[in-house]
């Protein structure tokens, strides 16, 4: 929650909607792929924060205008869902739109940052979620707000059933393009609806659910879980010094990716502080290279692997930890797909905070977003709706940080229940030297 | 087949003898004259020359006489020329086309009136049902502050409004005829609902730097037919200033128009009224003949305000919570109805060929005279124009004059396609369903054709105008990006 005092920071809000300037045209239909309908529950809420440089000059018209042609390059992101005779959901294409929101705040860019407060995002980017009146949910919603010093923030609040965060932040890449005039021609098309990748082995593995997702009670129309505790986000920024010495610490000779070394860190630690038990599956998640076509929204392009440990993790060496993730990770997105089409697509699950979740966001482009030429100065996401597991968000840094090191620094996101987050915090200043 | 045959054949016996009633009534004049002239000639030749000789010699002429009767020529065709009313000519007109940002898709619409209305749930429905049955297609367009949650109507958005869109369409105008400002004598705008101070047309004044002597006006709260009533306004001054050119700016502004209650009476206009703007640009300036697209030929205007129930049916009130809207009463049809009768009385005879005017009044004398049952006869008017351009009031608007009119599909497409692409943009509707005709290259030289206009009142008004010179599609205006894809069929509900 949000207290009253920071209520009043955030004022003058005004909602519109914005849509494709072109006619999709009557019955048109996007149906999801069951690796999408499995990622209904989810959302990501990111920011984009950019100085007054970067925004100058630019009114609500001329941020609006450019919409209506980046939107016919995505239709589908302005429908509505339905539900199908079997029950299963689909997005009528009705140029509905996306909702826009404009809103004001009276302290300035650097000002926000200051503040250091997660919980704070909340008021510059929407929590909508899908629901509970499917035909009338919009799926994308953008925050506009302006600042004293000039500058700005955009709020993309993105239901995951259209995408990945690699497609999220393609999507909202393409509207800098729009805005810069440099559109492709021709818009792109519809992604190819669900395949299966991995072939199930035997029967029995068919009739079970995957370890990477949990089938939770129907929702209905509601598209959103409810936590048993409260979770709470922070993030640390870890520079590439600190990098080069944590992957030495952790390998010695070997090097392991940098991903890979925060995984292990994160899993010790909380495996440490976690006083309900420890956890032994995780699932990880990461770009697969290749699969993406430019300008498609997908859910299928990011691999989704579970790694069990046999041993206590909490105890083992760093090494150990790190090389069971490196070298014993099972793509499961097969086993969801065929768990989802089992119930036609009906049934809710979700798959970040099912068990702890690692997402692995270092290519994800999100400082590819524009505007005057200007970069952002710091971009923040976050997921929401997830489980009570906990998901640790590994994010490429800000502008300021890639430098001369092949490693770049990375921003760590963590969102877990708030009783574990003191300790946690501790156990990594004592142990990582990470603050 | 015996059965349908003699029906066929007895049918089209009727259409030869009404085309050769037509043909005998129309060309009466000249089939009388033929006989005559044949008479004289025949008698000419059987004088022979000498005789004609002899009596064009017999015939004395002195100078008094011959000086009186040319005086008398050259008096009376003075007199007839100076009396004659001056040929009013419309050069061009230009019609706004909004941008493709104001455009409102129905599911955009809906979703935007469940959020306003979301204590209203049956208010909202009662939209949906409208929304569906309108007519009206997916590119209709509203102005900015209209797409907001809830719409905030300010003065100044309604001002913003006002100049975008009579601004485009006056530089556009501007911009087709090579008009200069400075050369308008006359500008006459006319907008229903916003009336602010100074008017409108003191603000296109301002933008454009007119003159200090220009003879403005500013008509207000005319409704619908206002755009014809300004063009008869046009006419009548052009008639007293010689060599002149007047500009006549139609449009509706929306933005104060947002009705934010739920009363159903007063929810209709929310679904239909949707941007629009016209600038025409007419001259009685003879030289102009050559270029001008048009030649004004009638204006009739038809006021029904006498009646209590007429004057009542379309109402800008208050509704019982304060907010303002225009109310329209369930008799509009009826009303409407009954105004295009009377205007048809007035109308019919200025244009209707004499074999229809003949035929109307034996119908009415043996209905009057006999008291026979006989149905009213309702002239062909297929026959006095080539095409029709119905005020895109709504669907049932259209609907009701074409089968009060008989017409066919294709004379009520324009009234449609403008209706389906625009929506009902209120007094400039007229023009965007003329370009739509021109857009299609159907307009030849010679064509007539006839606007109608229904408006709060209630009136009903109708011009008539001849086109001057064959039209090719023009390579700008409204339609240009979507004129392939029309005529649409539209289906009797959208399905939303």
């Amino acid at each position: 929650m949000v207290s009253s005092d920071h209520l009043n920071l955030v004022y003058d809000i005004k909602l519109s909607s914005v849509g494709p300037g072109h006619v999709t045209g009557s019955d048109v239909v996007h149906e999801p792929s069951n690796m999408d309908l499995a990622m209904k529950l989810h959302y990501l809420r990111g920011v984009y924060f950019f100085s007054s440089e970067a925004v100058q000059g630019l009114t609500v018209y001329r941020i609006k205008e450019p919409m209506f042609t980046w939107l016919n390059h995505y239709y589908w992101t302005c429908g509505r869902f339905r539900r199908s005779n079997s029950g299963r959901p689909l997005i009528k294409c009705n140029d509905c739109g996306v909702r826009i929101i404009e809103a004001k705040c009276d302290k300035t860019i650097d000002e926000w940052l200051e503040m250091k407060d997660s919980s704070l995002t909340k008021l510059l980017v929407s929590n909508h979620i899908v629901g509970p009146e499917l035909p009338f949910s919009p799926l994308v919603f953008l925050q506009v707000t302006s600042f004293k010093c000039g500058g700005m923030s955009l709020g993309l609040s993105w239901a995951h059933v259209l995408g990945d965060a690699f497609s999220a932040s393609d999507f909202i890449n393409m509207w800098g393009q729009a805005m810069a005039n440099q559109l492709p021609q021709h818009p792109v098309d519809l992604p190819k609806s669900s395949f299966m990748l991995v072939k199930p082995a035997n029967r029995s593995q068919l009739a079970t659910d995957p370890l990477s997702i949990k089938r939770v009670d129907p929702v209905g129309d509601n598209w959103i879980t409810v936590n048993n505790c409260k979770m709470e986000p922070f993030s640390f920024h870890i520079t590439a010094t600190q990098l080069t010495q944590l992957q030495a610490k952790i390998s010695g000779h070997k090097a392991t990716p940098p991903f890979e070394c925060l995984c292990t860190i994160f899993w010790q630690s909380i495996a440490r502080v976690c006083s309900r038990h420890e956890p032994e599956i995780v699932t990880v998640c990461k770009n697969e290279r290749g699969s993406r076509r430019t300008g498609t929204l997908s859910n299928s392009a990011q691999i989704i692997s579970t790694v069990k440990a046999d041993f206590s993790v909490k105890e083992a060496k760093p090494k150990d930890v790190a090389a069971l993730l490196v070298e014993h990770a099972v793509d499961e997105r097969g086993l969801i797909e065929a768990a989802v089409e089992r119930d036609g697509g009906v049934s809710d699950f979700i798959i970040y905070g099912a068990n702890l979740t690692f997402v692995n966001l270092e290519e994800a482009s999100f400082y590819g977003l524009e505007l005057n030429g200007q970069k952002p100065v710091h971009v923040s996401y976050l997921i929401d709706g997830i489980g009570d597991e906990g998901v640790v968000l590994v994010a490429p840094p800000g502008p300021k940080d890639s430098g001369k090191d092949s490693n770049e620094g990375k921003i760590v996101t963590v969102i877990l229940p708030e009783d574990q987050v003191m300790e946690l915090k501790s156990e990594l200043k004592r142990e990582w030297s990470i603050a | 087949m015996p059965q349908a045959s003699p029906e066929l054949s007895s049918s089209v016996k009727l259409k030869y003898v009404k085309l050769g009633y037509q043909y005998l009534v129309n060309h009466i004049l000249t089939l009388l004259l033929i006989p005559i002239m044949v008479g004289v000639l025949i008698e000419v030749l059987r004088l022979g020359p000498d005789e004609i000789l002899n009596l064009w010699n017999s015939l004395h002429f002195d100078l008094v006489q011959i000086l009186c009767s040319s005086f008398l020529i050259i008096f009376a065709t003075t007199v007839y020329f100076m009396s004659k009313p001056r040929s009013i000519y419309l050069v061009d007109y230009a019609c706004y086309k909004p941008p493709v940002m104001l455009r409102v898709p129905f599911a955009t619409f809906m979703e935007h009136a469940r959020l306003v209305l979301s204590s209203q749930p049956k208010s909202v429905e009662f939209q949906t049902r409208i929304l569906e049955r309108s007519g009206l297609g997916e590119e209709t367009c509203l102005p900015l502050t209209v797409h907001y949650i809830p719409p905030r109507p300010t003065m100044e958005a309604a001002r913003d409004e006002a100049q975008l869109v009579i601004f485009s369409a006056m530089d556009s105008l501007l911009n087709k005829t090579g008009l200069k400002p400075k050369d308008i004598d006359i500008l006459i705008v006319n907008c229903s609902i916003f009336s602010p101070t100074p008017s409108l047309s003191a603000m296109v004044i301002n933008k454009y730097k007119m003159r200090s002597n220009i003879k403005s006006f500013n008509l207000s709260g005319m409704g619908c037919s206002a755009g014809l009533i300004s063009i008869d306004l046009a006419r009548d001054l052009l008639q007293v200033h010689p060599n002149s050119n007047a500009v006549v700016v139609s449009t509706e502004i929306i933005t104060p128009n947002c009705y934010q209650g739920n009363q159903r009476a007063m929810l209709v206009p929310n679904c239909l009224f949707r941007m629009g703007g016209a600038a025409i640009l007419l001259t009685n300036r003879r030289w102009e003949h050559r270029r001008a697209k048009y030649r004004l030929v009638h204006v009739v205007r038809t006021h029904k305000g006498a009646d209590d129930k007429a004057y009542r049916c379309v109402m800008e009130e208050e509704d019982p919570e304060g907010k303002v809207g225009i109310s329209l009463s369930k008799d509009l049809m009826v009303i409407a109805g009954e105004a295009l009768k009377t205007n048809i009385t007035t109308t019919g005879p200025l244009v209707l060929p004499a074999s229809e005017q003949l035929l109307f009044l034996l119908t009415l004398i043996g209905r009057k005279i006999f008291k026979q049952n006989w149905k009213p006869y309702i002239p062909d008017f297929k026959l006095a124009f080539e095409h029709f351009c119905i005020h895109a009031g709504g669907r049932a608007v259209i609907d009701e004059l074409q089968q009060n009119l008989q017409l066919s599909a294709e004379h009520v497409e324009a009234s449609r396609m403008a209706l389906h692409r625009f929506g009902n943009t209120s007094s400039s509707s007229l023009w965007y369903e003329l370009s739509y005709i021109e857009a299609k290259g159907r307009m030849k030289k010679g064509d007539r054709i006839w606007q109608i206009a229904f408006g709060s009142g209630f009136k009903c008004n109708s011009a008539i105008w001849k086109c001057n010179r064959s039209i090719e599609p023009p390579r700008d205006g409204p339609w240009l990006d979507c004129i392939h894809r029309y005529p649409v069929h539209i289906p009797e509900v959208v399905k939303l």
